[in-house]
């Protein structure tokens, strides 16, 4: 194994590297980019510094917990932005400062989440349209309709006692935000489902040959349609912790996370193709892209010049994780 | 003249050419014959450019010559019509025809006047009733092909290959065609043509070669052949007529039957296929490529639908509309076209095994891994199947091993149907006769096994009953005595009219 490795050049070995175990590589790479971040701004080496990344982190890790399943699948899911903002608009709207209306919002952002999934999986699996394209439609009139809903300007905050359960620090430590506790439930749940259930497995099938997947008994519809309702519905609790963090809302005020959370699935290893990839790589992919937003931020960059450079990197990744592998016939 | 002398071609382990012949003569039409998997299209495939042979050379007037693709071929005045049609669906007739062979004017222009020259004199000539300016994608099967022939004869070949054509036409299709074929005769151009359909060869063909599993076992002219003589040499043994058909009735008795197919018809490959299967019977199903077989097996499944008949499964008619249903039900399916029906590559040999299992259930029950693991490793020790671990993809096995793999899948499942399709394709000797011992005792457990297979041999050996197959009809039902190699041979080119054999599947049903 050393002599072949020895004859490899160095890029060959790093994207073999990449290619055996992304998540691993992914948190490398977001060591390395905050490394240089403390480099760069000795500053932004503090406790409240971590624990806003640990929180945006989980966040995005949240937000792409769905799309993690769709990709595995064979799908994708441009929607979870314009499903995360308008979760929180709903947030904002259910909760308008009072307390103690935690759970019909829970019911009322689920079900929104669940039935743009639905709908979503309905035309990709029933009519045959591209993903991409389907997402990105009904995500459109998503996006509208927060509009019309709320004329432009939704109303309210979320409520005190569901802030303090999102930003308060746990143990009074500042690196550790309390929506580690939703973390701890969401987390786990992700990898039962694709881990441990016959669910995950079917749809790990469904993604490498559904061809195959289908004349083996698998009721491909079905699953793939749900891993759209898995998304919508992911994304829509993302939302709902990200109105607490953000405490207001405005319409679209997510939509980044449609590209962010599909970059950070790409990140972690998970293929564009489908049937390979796993939910601790789009946590690692997640931490990557936190990190690098944070870095470019230190390098002073505003906004605009930011994307650009976010743009690019992903086009660089790409490249890298450019996964086509000699199949033995 | 064109020659093809002691050609080798191995697919990896897979010997498909083993130092083969040909020799054409201009204005001659060759028949080139054998069984499924005797290498006649593998010749018709070097010759076309698309695969290049391990040994062996090809000459022309002589010369040696090198086919390395398919624009050499072309260059060199060969032309194709395929079998699976090279024409592109959402092209016009006309531009499908002169594609890459338009005429040109002084500037370089296709020059439309010439081209609807050459257009209506050639539809004209294969009296192909279209527009030339309809897409291939509308046209009828039949059309298409008769294009496809059209397309090959309008590059003015010296040699013109045929490859089955003759499979989706019509009566009077065919002899538009033959009087075609004639002509080019008289212009001196050589033909070499494939069929199954044999009263055609003694119709339309002058010489003919018979391939046996990748050799050229003899060459002369037709006239000196008779029928029991080609089968003779396509299998190696001479029919046997004085032998009386028997009907072995002597196991079904009693026996429940798992399966009753009555009259299906499955639009256009089925016309009317009725079947039967007891519990414990291995019932095989005979015939040439493209007979029907895998519509058949996927109509039970429930993989697609069929127009007309009734499909009783477990005494009940079946009303699956999908595999999923079907695997729910007690089904199982072994497909031989592993790449795109059975094998997951990307994932573990583990997941690969598992796939049955998971396939059936309820959707968000837990699946212990240690579990798993069991199930896996019991049936990678029980099969012999040669892996480095559970955990490497299922594509880093060979392809008789990954073959294992998809049949451990389903008989670790039990279940009370399993339906194979042609599940030996392309694997090694070794791997093939383990999975017919597993299947052999699968069957003796009470497992009802329906198995379609190209390979007369496994048939034979394998089944209690083999129903062959014969243009989306049973030309015949074999039992006992009656599973011959060439009986079986006879039957799959449709030649049985042989009333006895016809009674006894009268006399069944």
């Amino acid at each position: 194994m050393s002599s072949t490795k020895s004859t490899l050049t160095l890029g060959q070995r790093s994207k073999l590297f990449m290619q055996k175990s992304p998540a691993r590589m992914a948190f490398l790479i977001a060591l390395v980019l905050y490394a240089i971040t403390v480099m760069i701004s000795p500053g932004s080496l503090n406790a409240s510094a971590i624990g806003s990344i640990v929180m945006l982190t989980l966040l995005l890790s949240i937000a792409s917990a769905g799309q993690t399943i769709v990709l595995i699948g064979g799908g994708m899911d441009f929607g979870v932005g314009a499903v995360m903002s308008s979760a929180a608009i709903l947030t904002t709207t259910i909760m308008n400062s009072q307390d103690g209306r935690f759970f019909p919002l829970l019911f009322a952002a689920l079900a929104m989440g669940a039935t743009v999934g639905l709908l979503n999986g309905i035309c990709t699996v029933k009519i045959g349209l591209p993903p991409l394209i389907v997402t990105m439609a009904i995500s459109n009139v998503i996006t509208r309709m927060q509009y019309v809903l709320t004329q432009g300007s939704p109303m309210g905050y979320a409520s005190p006692s569901f802030i303090k359960s999102v930003t308060s620090k746990l143990f009074g430590l500042q690196f550790l935000p309390s929506i580690i506790l939703y973390g701890l439930i969401i987390i786990p749940l992700v990898f039962y489902l694709l881990n441990h259930s016959r669910f995950g497995k079917q749809v790990y099938l469904l993604g490498n040959n559904p061809v195959a997947a289908r004349l083996n008994g698998v009721n491909i519809n079905r699953i793939q349609i749900l891993t759209y309702v898995f998304s919508g519905m992911f994304a829509a609790f993302a939302g709902m912790l990200g109105a607490a963090y953000m405490n207001a809302a405005r319409c679209q005020i997510f939509d980044e996370y449609a590209y962010n959370s599909l970059i950070a699935v790409i990140i972690g290893g998970t293929s564009f193709s489908g049937g390979v990839g796993t939910y601790t790589g789009s946590i690692a992919g997640s931490l990557v892209m936190v990190v690098l937003s944070n870095l470019l931020t230190a390098m002073g960059l505003a906004q605009p010049t930011r994307n650009v450079f976010m743009g690019l990197i992903m086009i660089v990744l790409l490249i890298f994780y450019n996964r086509e592998k000699k199949v033995r016939q | 003249m064109f020659e093809l002398r002691g050609v080798d071609k191995r697919f990896d382990a897979v010997v498909a050419l083993n130092n083969a012949s040909l020799s054409v003569e201009p204005g001659e039409v060759h028949a080139l014959l054998g069984s499924n998997g005797s290498g006649k299209s593998t010749m018709i495939k070097i010759l076309a450019g698309l695969v290049n042979p391990n040994a062996g050379e090809i000459l022309i007037d002589g010369n040696p010559v090198e086919i390395r693709n398919g624009y050499d071929s072309r260059k060199l005045g060969i032309a194709t019509a395929f079998q699976d049609l090279s024409l592109i669906p959402t092209m016009s007739v006309r531009d499908n025809i002169l594609l890459g062979n338009e005429p040109r004017n002084a500037l370089g222009f296709v020059d439309q006047k010439a081209s609807d020259e050459i257009i209506n004199r050639l539809l004209e000539r294969f009296q192909i009733d279209c527009d030339p300016d309809d897409y291939v994608q509308t046209l009828m099967p039949s059309t298409q092909t008769m294009l496809e022939v059209a397309k090959a004869v309008a590059l003015k070949p010296r040699l013109l290959l045929l490859d089955e054509v003759t499979a989706a036409l019509h009566y009077d299709e065919i002899q538009v065609l033959f009087s075609v074929m004639r002509e080019l005769k008289e212009e001196g151009i050589a033909m070499v043509y494939v069929t199954h359909r044999m009263n055609e060869v003694f119709e339309v063909c002058d010489r003919t070669t018979i391939m046996r599993s990748g050799e050229s076992v003899i060459t002369g002219p037709m006239d000196d052949f008779s029928l029991d003589d080609i089968v003779y040499y396509m299998t190696g043994q001479r029919p046997d007529k004085s032998k009386k058909d028997v009907v072995h009735m002597h196991s079904d008795e009693g026996r429940e039957i798992v399966l009753d197919v009555k009259n299906l018809s499955i639009f256009p490959k089925v016309h009317d296929i009725s079947l039967r299967a007891h519990k414990g019977e291995i019932v095989g199903i005979g015939g040439l490529q493209g007979q029907g077989q895998p519509e058949l097996i996927r109509a039970i499944l429930g993989a697609i639908r069929y127009e007309e008949g009734e499909i009783i499964y477990d005494g009940e008619p079946s009303t699956l509309k999908s595999p999923s249903k079907a695997v729910k039900n007690g089904m199982g399916f072994i497909s031989g076209e592993r790449n795109r029906e059975a094998i997951f590559p990307a994932r573990t040999v583990l997941e690969n095994i598992l796939a049955g299992k998971v396939a059936k259930g309820k959707t968000f029950a837990y699946m212990p891994a240690k579990a798993n693991r069991a199930f896996a490793q019991r049936a990678v020790d029980k099969y012999n199947i040669v892996i480095g671990s559970l955990n490497h993809p299922a594509s880093s096995l060979s392809g008789g091993n990954q073959q294992k793999l998809v049949v451990a899948r389903w008989i670790a499942m039990q279940p009370k149907l399993l339906l194979l399709d042609d599940p030996t394709r392309g694997v090694d000797i070794h791997s093939r006769l383990e999975i017919h011992e597993i299947l052999k005792e699968c069957a003796n457990e009470g497992m009802t096994i329906l198995i379609s297979s190209s390979e007369s041999e496994e048939l034979l050996s394998l089944c209690d009953v083999i129903y062959v197959f014969y243009e989306g009809c049973v030309s015949a039902q074999l039992t006992g005595e009656n599973k011959t190699p060439e009986k079986l041979v006879a039957a799959m080119m449709g030649m049985s009219e042989d009333q006895e054999i016809v009674s006894t599947m009268e006399a069944k049903a």
